[in-house]
């Protein structure tokens, strides 16, 4: 069970990591989960919001998802508010397989 | 080596199966990720920023050629076909899958490696000279004793939840390339006034968000004593060790706020109840574990190699390399080789499975099948013949393992940082690959001479920046990262914590700071002066007054 209920300002989005593969994942419109954060539902809607604790506490208990939590979004940019976040939006600025190339060999 | 008894394996291959009917349970929802986390962590499993994360252990940084390449199979196998050295001598994969690590563990188990011991407030595994067994500098191996620690502290009941985790290192020589005092335990092997080989116990030494330098607890332990009397510095720390908040749960404020005078009779009067006998280890069973580490079967030759003094007129870049990268051996001929994983272009530590495989072929070919990890995130082949440097060498160019900067500036110690850790405030590895290419001209960073910088990406501090000759901090406000610079800090037996020097930097101001610092001391920098030195000889100001110059 998710222990963080929102408690942001502002538009928010929903985030977790997979609990198979363990990649960060946010909460699309379809009520489906994304690794592309483009596709993340940003919501002011209180009634939604509790609509998407719902689904995350649902897909927790499901064991899909770990770590379910609001993040606060900039109305602007539409990117997540905090440093840490938008770190686990973009990705590592660098990785050494992606400097050179290398992919998992299976 | 140390190989592993039956015990060893019961052991391992346990938790193996263990550890996959718990995988299990937690994909089919029978235990929570509450309950599974402590679970996965025992095994060095983390969730970090942007996926799991497996963290391997590497006992004293020992490795064969065998395990090597079990590890490049791993990483190609179940991540992104590379690895990274931690300061703890240890090996990360930062992309595996969940459902894949039953499998690493059954892996890693083959070679006779787990992920025990590299996460949770347990004693971590035990880190020591990369230069053991091989360095003419040392009373004895240190391994031997690493090991006797390995096997007392791994699965033990009483330790297995400790205040918090809990660090130790060993070393055997006056020089300390295991940062003993910035340990929780740092223990030197020395020789007393009747020339009885003991142990010096420090106690109460750490990094993170509160540095401080060991103290002495014990100027010299017989060393029949040492298990027992580390059993009682563990239980006054398990007793008297905060519980209540985590910053202040390490042994180092337990030591500074208890005053070691007083932490040293509470470990005296527990010791004094003890049976030592029923904890410490037969002569014959340290006779037993030593005969593991035995020396390689080395050649009689002369201490001087005409081949190999031949090849450095030759060969200007192989001469420059072996200036840097190599060190003395207790046996004549041979040399201990030093492989910089510091290339300018990519992430310090970083090793990729192809140049684990070429790593392990020339630890066989070259070295007796032994292969050291250090905690400067480099790699160590501890004993080559002189004679063969130089087809050593040309073998490690092929592969991009050729750096010749060991020691130098750019050997940059770096955490991964916001890049990877679900704890950093900031990013280390650009800002670390930002100084190094400033400072990428192999002559001006000879000029310079031995410099130690250190990179943490948060207060935790496992870049080892408190120690750095300038350690940098990285941090974040507002959405911006900054990074703070300390200077005068030393990770050697004159280990000393460095001195904050002010407001941060961003990113670029630094680069450009530490250029004008590091002009400065060339400037000012009397005969044989390291920067250390010089910074030592000065005082804060007259470098704090260059880096704020701008």
């Amino acid at each position: 069970m998710s222990t963080l209920k929102h408690k942001g300002k502002g538009p928010q989005s929903l985030t977790a990591n997979e609990l198979r593969e363990g990649m960060n994942v946010w909460l699309t419109a379809e009520f489906e989960w994304s690794r592309d954060y483009g596709e993340a539902l940003q919501t002011e809607d209180e009634a939604v919001m509790e609509k998407m604790q719902a689904k995350g506490d649902a897909d927790e208990n499901d064991n899909l998802v770990v770590g379910v939590y609001f993040i606060d979004v900039e109305p602007d940019t539409g990117l997540p508010v905090r440093y840490r976040e938008k770190f686990r939006v973009k990705g590592p600025s660098y990785d050494t397989a992606d400097e050179l190339g290398l992919q998992k060999v299976k | 080596m140390y190989r592993y008894d039956e015990f060893d394996h019961e052991i391992v291959q346990s938790r193996v199966k263990q550890f996959t009917a718990q995988v299990e349970r937690r994909l089919d929802g029978r235990l929570t990720e509450a309950q599974f986390r402590p679970l996965r962590l025992m095994n060095g499993l983390y969730l970090q920023l942007h996926a799991y994360m497996l963290r391997v252990a590497v006992p004293y940084g020992t490795l064969s050629s065998k395990q090597m390449r079990q590890l490049a199979m791993i990483a190609d196998k179940y991540d992104r076909g590379y690895g990274h050295i931690t300061t703890r001598q240890n090996v990360q994969f930062n992309w595996p899958e969940l459902t894949d690590v039953p499998d690493i563990l059954q892996d890693l188990a083959d070679v006779e490696m787990h992920g025990f011991q590299t996460s949770g407030n347990c004693i971590r595994n035990v880190t020591s000279d990369p230069y053991a067994g091989a360095t003419a500098e040392e009373i004895e191996d240190p391994r031997p004793t690493a090991e006797l620690l390995r096997q007392w502290s791994t699965l033990h009941p009483e330790f297995a939840f400790l205040p918090r985790k809990f660090k130790i290192a060993v070393v055997a020589s006056k020089t300390d390339r295991a940062v003993i005092r910035a340990h929780d335990i740092g223990i030197e092997i020395v020789q007393n006034d009747a020339g009885e080989t003991g142990y010096h116990i420090i106690v109460g030494g750490g990094l993170g968000r509160t540095p401080i330098i060991g103290q002495t607890l014990r100027a010299f332990l017989p060393r029949e004593e040492l298990l027992p009397y580390l059993e009682a510095t563990l239980r006054v720390y398990n007793r008297y060790g905060r519980r209540d908040n985590k910053y202040k749960a390490r042994i180092k404020i337990l030591v500074t706020e208890t005053g070691i005078e007083e932490f040293t009779k509470q470990v005296e009067e527990e010791y004094a109840t003890l049976e030592p006998l029923d904890i410490a280890v037969s002569p014959e069973e340290v006779a037993r574990i030593t005969a593991y580490f035995s020396d390689p079967d080395f050649e009689t030759l002369p201490a001087h190699s005409d081949a190999y003094k031949a090849k450095l007129l030759d060969d200007k870049d192989f001469a420059l390399w072996a200036e840097n990268n190599l060190a003395e051996h207790k046996q004549d001929g041979y040399a201990i080789v030093n492989i910089s994983l510091k290339p300018l272009d990519l992430a310090p530590g970083d090793i990729t499975a192809d140049q684990m495989r070429a790593v392990a072929d020339l630890a066989d070919e070259f070295s007796f099948s032994e292969i050291r990890t250090t905690h400067q995130q480099n790699i160590v082949l501890p004993h080559v013949k002189k004679s063969d440097l130089h087809a050593l060498y040309g073998k490690l160019q092929k592969v991009k393992l050729a750096a010749d900067n060991i020691g130098l500036i750019t050997d940059i110690i770096c955490c991964p940082g916001m890049d990877f850790c679900a704890l950093a405030t900031a990013r280390s590895i650009p800002l670390s690959q930002a100084i190094a290419q400033r400072f990428a001209d192999p002559v001006r960073q000879r000029a310079i001479g031995e410099m130690q910088i250190k990179i943490s990406g948060c207060i935790n501090a496992c870049g080892h920046h408190h120690v750095g000759h300038i350690g940098i901090l990285g941090l974040e406000k507002a959405g911006v990262e900054f990074y703070q610079v300390k200077l005068g800090g030393d990770a050697s037996e004159n280990a000393a914590v460095g001195q904050v020097t002010g407001p941060g930097f961003s990113q670029e101001e630094l680069v450009d700071s530490i250029e004008r610092l590091v002009d400065y001391y060339i400037d000012i920098r009397e005969e044989g002066e390291r920067f250390i030195d010089s910074f030592k000889r000065l005082g804060m100001a007259p470098f704090k007054e260059v880096l704020y110059a701008a």
